[in-house]
């Protein structure tokens, strides 16, 4: 691409990309861990 | 019991179990000297390349070799509850690090001379500067096994250890591999103004490393 | 209230994008557009310096034997994991950048060899902090491994002062303190620090919590398990 866009692009999708997966993986985590966390309480 | 008596007790103990077990001997230094050669086959032994490569292949050598001797000075201590016998021996954390350490810089210097031959022998190096390479091999040895001895007691009992302790070691050794490399290069170069600065840079990490080892051995041989 | 925190957290990232993607120029002698790789690289390594300096810190906090506490050590790792995330970040970012600007992806001088050390130092701490369930566990051998590795981050930042190399020297923080960059690209700087910066604090929140919910998940399904087996023997007796 002209001037580098190519570049730019990459880079601003990799970072958002990798940023909300992360964060994304969080908030996964997290709320299979509370819904075990119950259960286990229930017993 | 003195500071360094008890740091001489354990090194004795480390060295005396190598000359029954043997096993620098009749491991870790084939090792070595496989690496050694296999390096050369990585450069395709070009008559070129490698003895302008040997000051580091020398180095990722004994690194290797390094790794190999820590990892066997910390499982003669998983046997027979070891540990618990060094925790209650009453000895200061510190002499007991002084003492390990001291034992595998004795494993490693010996491990040197015999690889350094063979790097001469084997990539056709021509030695100059013997004292900036010794002076460099000492203080490179130094901060390679205090380092090592600090990882090998943080990671000690632990089930991943043998796979854990490379991994810590190594980004925490790469000032002594680049300082040691370049020293090396300097003197074998024959510009040894230039290795003075590596040396010093050697020195200085040795002193931090076992200063700092000396600290954190005790609590960490606690928590072990 | 974090609702509010993070619908900020994204305006101010938007609003960064924005500027850097559409307002900034590009530079003529600086890969032209990829300049603008800097307001995602600059935050990126700002942020890995923050977390792993609270890392360091937290560790710290657990080794006082006075200030000891769970916290500071489910504090450090949370801290840790997102620092390595935006280490590679910024060691990705700085490579997209690189290409273009120098002609290469990778260059062995003193700041990229020391932030690739970096990089490698904290993944081995992430490796053992998980031999340890709890934190009594594993609290002071990740503590002293994290002080250790947190020896190289002022020999990142500076090494681009010490050793005068391919790297930039600091447009910001660098010896003269006599900033380089005006206009809309230091504005523009600023605003995706700050905007990383409110990234970072949510992100830590959320793992943190996750770190609490963790803790000693080992250990209690492991009793569990044991009380189930119990169970089924006293229903069955042998």
């Amino acid at each position: 691409m002209s001037q580098n866009w190519g570049y730019v692009v990459a880079g601003y999708a990799l970072t958002t990309g990798t940023l909300v997966a992360y964060a994304a993986w969080i908030k996964l985590r997290t709320r299979r861990l509370k819904r075990l966390l119950s259960d286990e309480g229930r017993d | 019991m003195s500071f360094f008596r008890g740091a001489l007790l354990v090194a004795g103990k480390d060295l005396r179990i190598e000359s029954r077990s043997r096993v620098a001997l009749q491991q870790i230094l084939p090792f070595g000297g496989i690496v050694v050669v296999l390096f050369a086959f990585a450069l395709d032994s070009d008559r070129d390349l490698l003895p302008r490569a040997a000051p580091g292949l020398f180095w990722a050598a004994v690194l290797l070799a390094m790794l190999l001797a820590v990892g066997r000075s910390f499982a003669v201590e998983e046997a027979n509850r070891a540990r618990d016998g060094l925790r209650l021996s009453g000895l200061d954390g510190g002499s007991v690090f002084l003492g390990k350490a001291s034992a595998i810089a004795i494993e490693l210097f010996a491990l040197e001379a015999v690889l350094g031959i063979a790097v001469v022998v084997l990539y056709d190096v021509a030695l100059h500067e013997a004292l900036i390479l010794v002076l460099t091999a000492v203080a490179a040895t130094i901060g390679l096994a205090a380092t090592g001895t600090v990882y090998g007691v943080l990671a000690g009992g632990l089930r991943a250890r043998e796979t854990l302790v490379p991994l810590l070691v190594l980004p925490a050794v790469t000032p002594v591999m680049l300082g040691a490399t370049r020293a090396f290069e300097a003197a074998l170069d024959r510009t040894p103004g230039d290795a003075w600065p590596w040396v010093q840079l050697l020195g200085a990490f040795a002193i931090l490393v076992v200063a700092a080892g000396v600290a954190v051995f005790g609590p960490l041989l606690e928590e072990s | 209230m974090k609702r509010i925190y993070l619908a900020a957290t994204l305006v101010a990232l938007a609003v960064t994008a924005f500027l850097a993607l559409y307002v900034t120029p590009p530079r003529e002698n600086q890969g032209f557009q990829a300049v603008r790789l800097l307001y995602l690289h600059v935050p990126c390594a700002w942020l890995a310096y923050l977390a792993f300096g609270v890392t360091a810190l937290a560790s710290i906090l657990w080794l006082i034997p006075r200030t000891r506490n769970t916290t500071w050590d489910l504090l450090a790792g949370a801290s840790a994991e997102i620092g390595v995330v935006f280490t590679a970040l910024m060691l990705a970012v700085g490579s997209l950048w690189g290409k273009p600007t120098w002609g290469t992806w990778w260059e062995w001088d003193a700041r990229l060899t020391t932030t690739a050390i970096l990089f490698f130092l904290y993944l081995g701490y992430l490796a053992l902090r998980r031999t340890g369930a709890t934190s009594a566990e594993r609290g002071t051998r990740c503590a002293i491994a994290a002080l250790i590795a947190a020896c190289d981050i002022p020999i990142v930042h500076f090494s681009v002062t010490w050793w005068q190399t391919l790297h930039q020297q600091g447009t910001v923080f660098n010896p003269n303190l006599d900033v380089k960059v005006n206009g809309s690209m230091a504005l523009t700087l600023v605003l995706s620090v700050l905007a990383f910066t409110m990234l970072y604090g949510y992100l830590l929140i959320d793992r943190f919590q996750l770190a609490q919910l963790e803790e000693g998940r080992e250990e209690r399904e492991l009793q569990l398990a044991i009380a189930e087996r119990v169970r089924a023997e006293e229903v069955v007796p042998a």
